[in-house]
């Protein structure tokens, strides 16, 4: 491993942790700009694979996880957030018993994918020169973190940064893998971007989600 | 052809571009809109673009035609649907216009020949249709509606892992050259296989189906009709599309005989009839699966018969539970009866769509269940049709139960007051004894 398969690896570790610090958040403003920072280090990625593989389009990606993610969806979720004190933070969350859940769930589930489905792969960029595909771990853990933080919590904000987590997890996964035409990654960002808009609609009439009789069975 | 390919982009545009008389008369240019459109589609049926931006073949064909025709009547039907509305979640005009960008991005994941961007049209449906939702804003229907966004986003992004990974093998994400490709590979096989949670999550696949009944029952009803009549058969023309590389038969299959059981024992006991109706296109979209799946020139035209039928004969029991609830304001079945002499014209639409979903004969829909199963039985799995069957007489059974004990017990003074709704509901519940007529007739012909 060289010296930019390192930093590759270093910061690709610094993502998961950030969805680790997301997961352990009550306040929302701290999750939101906990998923700004995420957005940020992919990118940061983008920038170095683009410029060891010579490839305009990782920078344009780069640009676009900045611009889109980083400070759009920052924006749009910050901007919905109401401000009586009550709704600042999620309440009723045993974060030390979601934790240690949540780690269980990752280590299991990115086990057996891993292993199972993509310990064999070979990785067209230069990270692949190793001859392993362990970097792949990454996009994995920020996938499944994700879901988690969808599953585990009630809040309809701490939901979209579930679901902005998964899709920053699969910027990640393709571009490690082999990065997908720029035109569709692109077409991607603005769905996605538009989907949180409307989640953000939704935030202002319902903050919170528990069951509901008439939607029972 | 470039003649073809301008019938190809003007089918979708011409919805959207009912948007620009936003603030004047966007029903009526919708309503237009939606009957030009299928004029185009049946020319486009004989002048067909060229294999390039757009893959349309004779089976994509079936489905443009299908979005089509009933958004067109959700459109009609919702003219009339609205005024009874009585506190609105989005205006009037927002609600024609999310319809059409609803129908717009359907029609853009059928036409075009690329896996990616078939992907953004499914996640763009998602945006376009949340809104829809809450047109009669309440606490469920707002509840559907986070339920509906987060559920099908976070499934889908398993179907986007899929497409990484066709990419990663294949070098393109056309579609025709990917299906023409016949490459094999463990990789592959994964894909296809993240797909069916993928694009399984909108299809209504066990157990990824949870946000289905909440979405079908707390809509208004002509967007239950769309969702159930076209929305998720497009997401399953997708999820065939990527199953034609790898068909990786037996998971497939058996996740929609898994589905059909599900769907029929939750169908068993539901007191909402739009829940209910809903649990019924869950069962009928993994019979369809199920066709797709066992891939013969039966199963495949036994599963388009089905979609067709489906479509038509559950926007009729859509339109027709919006007209019970429009008339009545009950959504319990057991709080509704005398359907018969209160509500003639919609007790009979009722009756004949609850049959035509079911499967009974002579409706199209009875015939693409019996060319699926004879297609199951051709492949010799006798465990699966066996299951299937039982079912399928299952869901029958409670749910004409349901529908015959609405209409046929007791006797309540007539309350039908709108003669466009009702009119609209026979006309939608009778297209599917027309297309097994005409099915049958053809087959006659052809032996």
């Amino acid at each position: 491993m060289n010296s930019v398969d390192t930093v590759v690896y270093l910061i690709s570790s610094l993502i998961a942790i950030s969805a680790f610090y997301i997961q352990g958040q009550e306040f929302i403003v701290s999750m939101i700009r906990g998923q700004s920072v995420q957005s940020v280090l992919i990118a940061v990625v983008a920038f170095i694979i683009g410029w060891q593989e010579r490839s305009y389009d990782f920078f344009i990606l780069g640009a676009l996880i900045i611009v889109l993610r980083a400070f759009l969806v920052n924006y749009f979720l910050q901007k919905r957030i109401p401000k009586e004190k009550v709704y600042l933070y999620e309440r009723k969350v045993s974060l030390s018993y979601l934790f240690l859940l949540d780690l269980i769930f990752i280590v299991i589930s990115v086990f057996i994918i891993y292993s199972i489905a993509f310990s064999g792969i070979v990785l067209h960029s230069f990270l692949g020169n190793s001859g392993n595909s362990a970097v792949l771990v990454f996009p994995l853990t920020l996938f499944f973190q994700g879901l988690f933080l969808i599953a585990s919590r009630r809040t309809t904000f701490t939901q979209i940064i579930g679901y902005v987590e998964e899709e920053n997890s699969l910027v990640l996964f393709a571009m490690f893998l082999l990065p997908i035409p720029i035109i569709i990654e692109a077409s991607v960002f603005l769905d996605v971007l538009a989907l949180v808009v409307i989640s953000s609609i939704v935030v202002l009439e319902k903050f919170t989600h528990e069951p509901v009789e008439e939607l029972r069975g | 052809m470039i003649l073809g390919q301008l019938l190809a982009v003007l089918i979708i545009l011409i919805p959207g571009a009912a948007g620009i008389l936003y603030r004047t008369g966007i029903k009526q240019a919708s309503i237009i809109g939606g009957s030009v459109d299928l004029a185009i589609a049946g020319i486009m049926y004989f002048i067909r673009p060229q294999v390039g931006f757009f893959f349309i073949q004779n089976s994509t064909m079936v489905f443009i035609v299908m979005v089509l025709a009933v958004y067109l009547l959700s459109t009609v039907y919702s003219t009339r649907y609205l005024k009874g509305v009585e506190v609105m979640g989005i205006s009037e005009p927002t609600y024609y216009l999310l319809l059409n960008l609803f129908t717009v991005s359907m029609l853009f994941s059928l036409e075009v020949n690329n896996y990616g961007l078939m992907w953004v049209g499914i996640e763009a449906t998602t945006i376009s249709s949340a809104l829809l939702l809450i047109t009669e804003k309440t606490e469920t229907s707002l509840e559907a509606t986070w339920r509906y966004i987060v559920i099908v986003s976070a499934g889908v992004t398993f179907a986007f892992i899929s497409i990484i990974l066709i990419y990663y093998i294949l070098g393109t994400l056309s579609v025709s050259a990917a299906i023409a490709s016949h490459v094999h590979s463990r990789i592959m096989v994964l894909a296809v296989s993240l797909a069916l949670i993928g694009f399984g999550t909108k299809v209504g696949v066990f157990p990824v189906h949870t946000w289905l009944p909440d979405a079908h029952s707390e809509a208004p009803s002509p967007v239950s009709a769309m969702f159930s009549g076209v929305l998720l058969p497009t997401a399953l023309y997708v999820l065939y599309r990527v199953y034609e590389i790898e068909p990786v038969r037996d998971l497939y299959v058996w996740f929609a005989v898994l589905s059909i059981v599900a769907a029929s024992i939750f169908l068993g006991y539901q007191v909402r009839y739009k829940r209910m109706f809903a649990y019924s296109t869950m069962e009928n979209m993994n019979l369809a699966l199920l066709g797709i799946a066992a891939g013969g020139p039966l199963g495949i035209t036994g599963a388009l018969l089905l979609l067709l039928s489906h479509s038509f004969g559950k926007a009729g029991a859509f339109y027709s539970s919006g007209n019970v609830l429009r008339f009545t304001g009950k959504k319990k079945i057991a709080e509704i009866s005398g359907m018969g002499t209160s509500m003639p014209y919609t007790s009979a639409s009722l009756l004949m769509s609850s049959l035509a979903v079911t499967g009974a004969p002579p409706f199209g829909t009875f015939f693409g269940e019996f060319l699926i199963l004879a297609d199951i039985l051709s492949l010799h799995m006798y465990a699966q049709f066996i299951i299937v069957i039982i079912s399928l007489a299952a869901a029958f059974i409670s749910m004409n139960y349901n529908v015959t004990g609405m209409i046929f017990s007791g006797n309540q003074p007539n309350v039908e007051r709108d003669r466009l709704m009702p009119a609209l509901s026979v006309l939608s519940a009778i297209l599917p004894l027309f297309i097994g007529i005409f099915y049958l007739v053809v087959y006659i012909e052809i032996l």
